[in-house]
């Protein structure tokens, strides 16, 4: 049937067909990634105006200015693969849950949930990745850091768990619309929880910070996806003592968990589908 | 003629207002809601602080704010912002352009700014009345971070920056969706002014923070206004003269965009009706 | 060879009061009000391999829920079926290859780009080998004339043209069933029949399992010679075009033509009157006495040219619909003629 080289050809014809359709709106296209672009520099500016003013974000902390950068660019890069892969997608599956198309793509020989989550590619996502990888760049020449191979492919590793998470937070939320309606605010709500995790798990601390901290570690663990990442290209992984695996062990387990979650509930949800008609 | 126009306003106003009302419950729950990303701004300073406090050894204020004060910044501002926010103002002048449906405007005995600021004015009324409940309930937990009661000047003054508020944020976009008369696309002019509104008005961070000439340069805007500028008045930054300055050239930003409101809405209207549609 | 069956087939579900505002949905997720609407309430019937099969009923009757059950885009409530042996709604891939489904009410196609591009995405999905695909591609789009708009964004393309279009995706794996929803719905005339002459053309040369619904008794009458009617969830009829009538069509249309040119003035003591054009007289006569009427016309008349008619079939259908919201069920004997 389907092979996984199958898949494959099926995504690069998503890939193809997403820039057709972006290069004939080109205006559309330049303005989005501009717009995204400079809304990541203004970012940027703010975190420069904050570190004029304190050298490290949390006493004892280890995240200085060019740390922090790090941390920064971790997000840009899976935020930006969140937007250029599914968040389009999502908001469609919400649209076709609610027109009914959804059932075009029950009817097709191929994963349902492959179709709904990779349909259309966002190439205006390029801005903010390229930004990324400069921002990546001029933090790592200016800590003077240059990691070996190991912790780069551990970086990339994570940074993709990171994306596995995200997406299966994204996924659930999606589903939800077959049984409740319209979900006008998914896009909203997935600002409001991602939100939280735009800084270092550590500065959620005290007796408010630290269950919230360990809200979004363990129950949907957002806090997971950038984190880890980051921590491993600043405080490069020196996995002698057993408990230097914790963190890097949990977040692998965590990543698979909500792959399996997510697609119980994308599953689960389809059984219940109404399919609107005429 | 004059008593005519006054009921038909008021007709208005209270369709509007019934209109609203259905929508208490997502208002109430959306407020409690939109105060989320506060929390994640409380944190942030509080680590800032932090490693102010663990490098000088003293808790030292960040540009005149100590961590309390930062705190009580961001609840204020969400005050301020609830007055001059327009969610789908300009966008929807804009569109209504581009659709057509700008014409029932121009045939009906109805001025547009007026029934848009009318219908603006029944929106903000509900959502206070629903808004009062999250925002007491969150500014009582959150009462060690705020500054007492002001004096009665300073009242007045607050109170008074907050109707301007209003009236400059409403006047501002109203403006922004009139470019529609001349390009279809006012997506990107959008886009740009809340760019800028996001971190000159305020609502990012104290404009206090920007140094030099950086933050000469913001405080020319009239964004500042928006957010800022309230709730420096409430928290006691802004006195004396310098209130009274401040006050004035709100109101002269105020009324700059009300009378650009105008002009672009009577130009665009005969640059529209050219066009014979 | 059976292709599709199905037995006790039912899709029934909940309606929940619909609350404004987010808060309200909240709550009312605690206590919900719901009505139980029963789709389909146990359908059974079968169908063998190349037949073309119509769904008539009105609106809400249940037909393009047994569609979608049958092809596996909604879960029954209750009952078995098969298509090609499988359960639909387990959605193997296997059973997804093999049939086709077509809704003339919503598109499938990508919008901005040009048809060639969806076909093109169709061939991996369905892992058609690219000599056939190609082959079978330049055939359907010559049988309905849109080859020259492969190139052309789908958005450009009228309403006639696309639903063209959104066929020849459909059938472009070579589908042994075919589940055809209203296709002809919102066309102009000639669209309509270049497809009904498509789809004849089609199934004769291929054997394709057709199972259609419509509103349009054109697109029935020149495609279907077993027609299941569909109300309320059931089925109350199960034959050929022609025994509708038969079996529901209780009258008979007599014209007559006078000699003399005049129609007399009391005609309407033999039957209800019909608008008509003089010479011509129309009246509507109940079946059983028909012959009656028709002696006692022929001989207390002049009458120079006489027919017997059955009423349109339009007529007889929406008399039988009207008749079902009336409450006049059928048992399920009374349901296959044949």
């Amino acid at each position: 049937m389907h092979t996984p080289l199958s898949y494959l050809r099926v995504f690069g014809t998503f890939l193809r067909n997403s820039l057709v359709r972006d290069m004939t709106f080109r205006a559309n296209f330049l303005i989005d990634t501009i717009s995204s672009t400079v809304w990541v520099f203004m970012n940027l500016g703010f975190y420069v105006l904050i570190f004029h003013y304190t050298p490290m974000l949390g006493a004892g902390t280890g995240w200085g200015k060019y740390e922090f950068f790090l941390f920064l660019a971790t997000t840009l890069l899976i935020n930006s693969l969140m937007r250029g892969l599914f968040l389009s997608n999502a908001v469609e599956l919400s649209e076709r849950i609610r027109t009914g198309t959804l059932d075009f793509l029950l009817v097709k020989p191929i994963d349902t949930q492959f179709l709904a989550s990779l349909g259309r590619i966002e190439w205006s996502a390029i801005g903010p990745f390229a930004c990324g990888l400069l921002l990546l760049a001029y933090a790592l020449a200016q800590l003077g850091l240059v990691p070996g191979p190991a912790t780069a492919a551990l970086y990339v590793l994570y940074v993709l768990c990171g994306v596995a998470i995200y997406y299966s937070l994204m996924i659930a939320m999606a589903s939800t619309s077959i049984w409740l309606g319209r979900n006008r605010a998914l896009l909203d709500f997935w600002f409001y929880i991602t939100n939280f995790s735009r800084y270092p798990m550590e500065i959620y601390r005290g007796p408010w910070g630290t269950p919230l901290r360990h809200f979004f570690t363990f129950l949907i663990p957002v806090f997971i996806a950038v984190n880890v990442p980051a921590r491993v290209l600043v405080r490069p992984l020196e996995l002698r003592a057993p408990a230097d695996w914790l963190l890097p062990g949990f977040a692998l387990l965590a990543t698979a968990g909500s792959l399996v979650v997510s697609r119980w509930i994308f599953n689960r949800s389809l059984v219940s589908y109404r399919s609107a008609s005429s | 003629m004059r008593f005519a126009r006054a009921s038909t306003s008021w007709t208005i106003l209270r369709i509007s207002l019934q209109e609203r009302l259905v929508y208490r419950g997502d208002f109430a729950l959306g407020t409690l809601i939109r105060f989320l990303p506060i929390i994640t701004q409380v944190f942030l300073w509080g680590a800032v602080f932090s490693a102010v406090e663990a490098v000088s050894g003293s808790r030292r204020p960040v540009a005149g704010y100590t961590y309390q004060a930062m705190v009580g910044y961001y609840l204020l501002t969400m005050v301020s912002r609830a007055f001059s926010s327009m969610p789908g103002l300009a966008s929807g002048v804009a569109r209504e352009i581009r659709e057509g449906t700008v014409k029932k405007y121009l045939v009906q005995p109805v001025d547009m700014l007026e029934f848009l600021l009318l219908t603006r004015v029944a929106h903000k009324l509900v959502y206070y009345v629903v808004a009062v409940g999250p925002f007491a309930l969150v500014f009582w937990l959150c009462r060690g971070y705020l500054p007492g009661w002001p004096g009665p000047e300073v009242m007045a003054a607050y109170l008074a920056s907050l109707l301007m508020a209003f009236l400059l944020g409403f006047f501002l976009e109203a403006t922004i969706g009139m470019i529609g008369f001349w390009f279809l696309e006012v997506t990107s002019l959008l886009f740009v002014y809340m760019l800028l509104s996001f971190f000159c008005s305020g609502h990012m961070f104290p404009i206090d923070l920007l140094p030099g000439a950086w933050g000469q340069a913001v405080r020319l805007l009239p964004l500042q206004y928006l957010a800022y500028f309230p709730t420096a008045v409430m928290l006691g930054k802004v006195t004396g003269p310098d209130l009274a300055r401040g006050l004035c050239a709100q109101f002269g930003w105020m009324l700059f965009f009300l009378i650009a409101a105008r002009v672009t809405f009577h130009y665009g209207v005969r640059r529209y009706s050219g066009f014979g549609g | 060879m059976v292709i599709i069956e199905t037995e006790g087939l039912a899709k029934s579900y909940r309606v929940y009061q619909k609350r404004e505002g987010l808060l309200a949905s909240v709550a009312g997720l605690l206590r919900r009000e719901y009505r139980l609407i029963e789709a389909v309430r146990g359908i059974n019937f079968t169908v063998e391999q190349g037949e073309f099969v119509a769904f008539l009923g009105p609106n809400g009757a249940g037909k393009t829920t047994t569609l979608k059950l049958l092809s596996g885009v909604i879960n029954p409530t209750n009952g078995t079926a098969r298509v090609l042996g499988y359960v639909p709604w387990r959605r193997e891939n296997a059973y997804r290859r093999r049939f086709a489904l077509v809704m003339g009410q919503k598109n499938q196609l990508w919008w901005d780009l040009p048809a060639a591009e969806s076909f093109r995405l169709h061939q991996q999905i369905y892992r058609i080998e690219p000599g056939r695909f190609e082959r079978t591609r330049d055939e359907l789009t010559d049988m309905l004339a849109v080859r020259r708009l492969l190139g052309q964004p789908v958005r450009e393309l009228s309403l006639g043209e696309r639903m063209k279009m959104e066929l020849v995706a459909a059938l472009l794996h070579s589908p042994e069933v075919l589940f055809l929803d209203e296709p002809t719905i919102g066309l102009d005339v000639v669209a309509q029949h270049k497809i009904q002459t498509f789809l004849r053309e089609y199934q004769a040369a291929r054997n394709t399992t057709i199972l259609l619904t419509s509103h349009y008794m054109k697109d029935v009458a020149a495609l279907c010679r077993r027609v299941v009617i569909i109300a309320q969830g059931r089925i109350i009829y199960d034959g050929s075009l022609e025994g509708i009538v038969d079996r529901f069509g209780g009258e008979k249309i007599v014209t007559l033509q006078f000699a003399n040119g005049q129609p007399p003035a009391d005609l309407a003591r033999y039957g209800e009157p019909l608008p008509a054009q003089p010479p011509r007289a129309k009246l509507r006569v109940k079946r059983g006495v028909a012959s009656e009427v028709l002696t006692a016309l022929l001989s207390s008349y002049p009458v120079y040219d006489v027919s017997v008619e059955d009423p349109p079939l339009e007529e007889v259908i929406a008399a039988v619909f009207a008749g079902v919201e009336a409450g006049e069920g059928m048992t399920n004997d009374e349901v296959r003629p044949r």
